[in-house]
């Protein structure tokens, strides 16, 4: 099944090397070449570096903040720490440039894209947080080393690998989006490769700048093992810890969050409800309504389909490590940086030539989906499956159980809260999703995104205001579930040790 | 190694299992779904769904012929048909521009059409060969305030924008695509060097947008004087926000200047299929050309009178082009960013 899942995300890589090979390698040298596509190439690794490093440490501090301390209202902050997600950065971008004009260039896309991609840190350093120990932090502060030094020696070793984590699919998002930087006008590869389709109607030139990304992707793949740092052990019981009062800087921190929970949820959310009253263009309820239903049951076979082959591909990685199984887990992430444009259109012609009958059928919207979101649901579940102790495995097996079953009656339920995370955060980038499924659908079949695509291509924006606001709240759901689900692993952990007890 | 066989045929049951039904769940709620008995053709169309659902129902009530569509961006789509290869789906596209006709054209994909089509439209707004066949005109305009820009300073030409007098006044969309074409109608009517000045000039003048609408949302908001859009965006406008609350007016150059280059949407076919030429054809009637005039304020092509307020297609004398040669923008699009107006 891994298998399956790594060939099914080699086939936009197949289809770049056809398009590539059609146009010859010197056409594509002289593409890819110029000094036109290293000023792109530096813009989109500025931006993604930038939106990484900020995503990090907003995100860090949030799950800091709302784990470790006791600072007041932190349930409250969780939320708004997760909510970003629900808001589809296209969606978010509009909002801005509507309420602030000249709301454009750099810091626009830096902004619009921190706040999108800045939860991904938040929920993994949380994750992190939740499963590490504070009692290495409680010692180390009563040995006299200060609260900064305590954070710097402790607790960030401690949560780097998964602040990592978070900021390789913050990074890699920065560098597929094309919604939220066409709209703030900040010129990426990433515009350039949709240039090339709309104004010279050029695949192959397209396809040697989509190339490019992917060498990105595999250079970021390479080093963020060594961006990680080693996996620092911890005691896999879990006791109750005690909460850091914050004292004096408790308001502070608190004021910090609240000020970037306005801007990233109010500001927008504001700019929304607006649209609703400035137009005289109306949505029809039928439709929104059949756009509703379409978008959750995407949404739900997404998540359903990306839990399965995530949860193959983690259990090979965990339970069978070896360089052939790393390899493969990797290859799945090598083109989660191509643009969904790219993507859909790999699978125009790769259906088309192998299998006529899936295509424009919603299976093959599922599969793209697969292509797109698995390293998101890999991502949120590899943890959780690796902490169920191996030991157990052993045990099933000296007790007669098959592996699939020793799979049913262990790990998933030991790794349950993860896999529920990794599929509700593929469900929430399922209805975001834009490119692929315009493209892709069934002829006539909408979704929320879609209709919002339609209503806004003519600005009907009181009209798009009601599939945008609903679009979010629906998206809220997965997006609270993953942040309960993440926080929950304590609980888990304590199941682990019943469980170990019993046995 | 039974064991082995087992167990994948096993696992790959399971996962047809699993794929199938999640295309069963979803089994995604359609707006029509056609009888298999009824003719019926698809239509990819790059034209949006408001303004042409309402259409494409008159076309089935009339004829009975069963339409299903796909609705997306015109590149988008081009490059979907190229994709496709021999397992095309659509049976017309239906293209909001001439340029992703013509790429379709380049390709070899599309079917000659008749004659008694091709005869209704004017020989500038179709395909040379025949392969494409313009159904609706819109015009460049000189769009602005009049509280800010008086009756006398309205210039002739496009090019007086170059003067420094409009500098910070007037807006434009150099990443928008109506603006590209009009700029390759420059560059192969005025030669490069010309266009090359003017859009140098134009990076000191003008103030940069991204899309057309938000040009006529600055010029009503007197943020700036004026601005370079296509007709149709101050209908719109006028369609959401009311005709009587529309502060700015439209202004065409002198007769033959590029500024007001005359554009096309425009329809080809794909198959054999006789409905699909009877679709095209159709647009190119009485009910169509009403329904462009009155709902997109668009020019008829055969000839109907235009909206009131709009001069006649006729009397602008857009300038002399090949359309379908507006497609290959890399060109353009290099001038433009070269004269920095893009980043």
């Amino acid at each position: 099944m891994a298998v399956v899942a790594v060939l099914t995300s080699l086939a936009p890589l197949v289809y770049l090397g056809v398009r590539l090979n059609e146009f010859g390698i010197e056409k594509v040298l002289t593409q890819t070449l110029r000094a036109r596509s290293f000023e792109l190439l530096a813009n989109s690794v500025v931006l993604t570096l930038a939106v990484a490093a900020a995503s990090i440490l907003i995100g860090s501090f949030q799950a800091w903040l709302t784990v470790r301390t006791s600072v007041r209202g932190r349930s409250v902050f969780a939320i708004l720490a997760a909510l970003p997600l629900a808001m589809p950065s296209y969606v978010a971008a509009y909002a801005f440039a509507a309420l602030l004009p000249g709301f454009k260039g750099f810091w626009a896309a830096w902004l619009v894209l921190t706040i999108g991609t800045a939860p991904y840190v938040y929920l993994a350093v949380s994750a992190a947080l939740v499963r590490s120990d504070a009692a290495t932090e409680e010692v180390a502060r009563s040995l006299g080393l200060g609260r900064w030094n305590v954070f710097r020696r402790v607790t960030w070793p401690a949560i780097r690998p998964a602040a990592v984590a978070g900021a390789m699919l913050s990074a890699l998002y920065t560098l597929s989006d094309f919604g939220a930087v066409s709209i703030l006008s900040f010129d990426t590869f990433t515009r350039a490769i949709y240039n090339a389709y709309r104004s010279s109607f050029d695949r192959s030139a397209a396809a040697s700048l989509a190339a490019i990304l992917v060498a990105i992707t595999i250079v970021l793949l390479v080093a963020e093992p060594w961006l990680r740092g080693r996996l620092v052990p911890t005691d896999s019981r879990v006791r109750k810890t005690s909460h850091i009062h914050l004292g004096w800087f408790g308001p502070i921190a608190a004021a910090l969050v609240l000020i970037w929970a306005g801007i990233s949820i109010a500001l927008p959310t504001i700019s929304l409800i607006r649209w609703n009253f400035i137009g005289l263009s109306q949505a029809d309820t039928g439709e929104l309504f059949r756009a509703l239903a379409n978008s959750i049951s995407y949404a739900l076979a997404g998540g359903v389909i990306a839990a399965i082959f995530g949860i193959a591909v983690s259990v090979l990685v965990v339970r069978y490590r070896s360089k052939a199984t790393v390899l493969l887990d990797k290859t799945i992430w090598l083109t989660h940086a191509v643009p969904g444009i790219v993507v859909a259109l790999s699978l125009v012609f790769v259906s088309n030539r192998l299998v006529p009958q899936l295509y424009q059928t919603s299976a093959l919207v599922i599969i793209a989906y697969l292509i797109l979101f698995l390293p998101n649901a890999i991502a949120a579940m590899q943890t959780p499956i690796a902490q169920a102790p191996k030991a157990l495995d052993e045990v099933a097996a000296s007790l007669g159980a098959s592996r699939l079953e020793t799979l049913k009656r262990v790990v998933l339920p030991i790794a349950g809260p993860g896999i529920l995370a990794g599929a509700a955060l593929v469900s929430l980038s399922v209805l975001k999703e834009l490119p692929a499924t315009l493209m892709l659908r069934e002829t006539g079949v909408e979704t929320l995104a879609t209709r919002l695509w339609n209503e806004t291509s003519v600005s009907s924006f009181a009209a798009a205001a009601p599939y945008a606001l609903l679009l979010v709240l629906v998206a809220g759901i997965p997006a609270w579930l993953l942040n309960r689900q993440v926080r929950q692993s304590l609980y888990n952990q304590a199941d682990i040790d019943r469980i170990l007890e019993r046995e | 190694m039974n064991n082995t066989l087992k167990r994948g045929l096993k696992i790959g049951a399971a996962l047809i299992a699993t794929i199938t039904a999640a295309t069963a769940l979803t089994g995604c709620a359609k707006e029509t779904e056609p009888t298999p008995t009824e003719q019926s053709i698809t239509i990819y169309s790059g034209r949006s769904e408001d303004l042409i659902a309402p259409l494409l129902e008159q076309f089935t009530d009339e004829t009975g012929i069963q339409i299903e569509v796909r609705y997306a961006g015109s590149a988008e789509l081009a490059a979907q048909i190229l994709e496709e290869g021999s397992n095309v789906q659509a049976d017309v596209f239906f293209s909001q521009d001439a340029g992703a006709l013509g790429a379709l054209t380049e390709a070899g994909v599309f079917k000659t059409l008749s004659s008694d089509i091709t005869d209704l439209v004017e020989a500038k707004y179709r395909a040379t060969d025949n392969t494409w066949v313009g159904v609706s005109g819109r015009s460049r305009v000189f769009s602005y305030n009049p509280d800010l820009v008086a009756a006398a300073d309205i210039p002739q030409s496009v090019f007086d924008l170059a003067d420094s007098a409009w500098k910070g006044k007037i807006g434009i969309a150099p990443s928008n695509a109506s603006f590209q074409s009009f700029v390759t109608a420059m560059r192969v009517i005025e030669g490069e060097a010309a266009t090359t000045a003017w859009l140098t000039a134009l990076k000191e003048n003008a103030v940069i947008y991204e899309k057309n609408g938000q040009i006529l949302e600055a010029i009503e908001a007197g943020e700036i004087s004026a601005g370079l859009i296509n007709h149709y965006y101050w209908y719109e406008r006028a369609a959401e926000v009311g005709e009587e609350n529309m502060k700015s007016k439209m202004a065409w150059f002198e007769a033959g200047d590029v500024g007001n280059l005359v554009n096309v949407a425009g329809a080809g076919v794909l198959t054999e299929k006789p409905e699909a030429a009877t679709f095209v054809k159709w647009l190119l009637g009485q009910t169509a050309q009403t329904f462009f005039v009155e709902k997109t304020a668009e020019y008829s092509l055969i000839g109907l009178p235009q909206r009131t307020g709009l001069p006649a297609l006729a009397s602008i004398e857009s300038p002399e082009i090949d359309l379908s040669a507006l497609a290959p923008l890399a060109e353009t699009l290099e001038l433009i960013r070269n004269a920095g107006l893009t980043d």
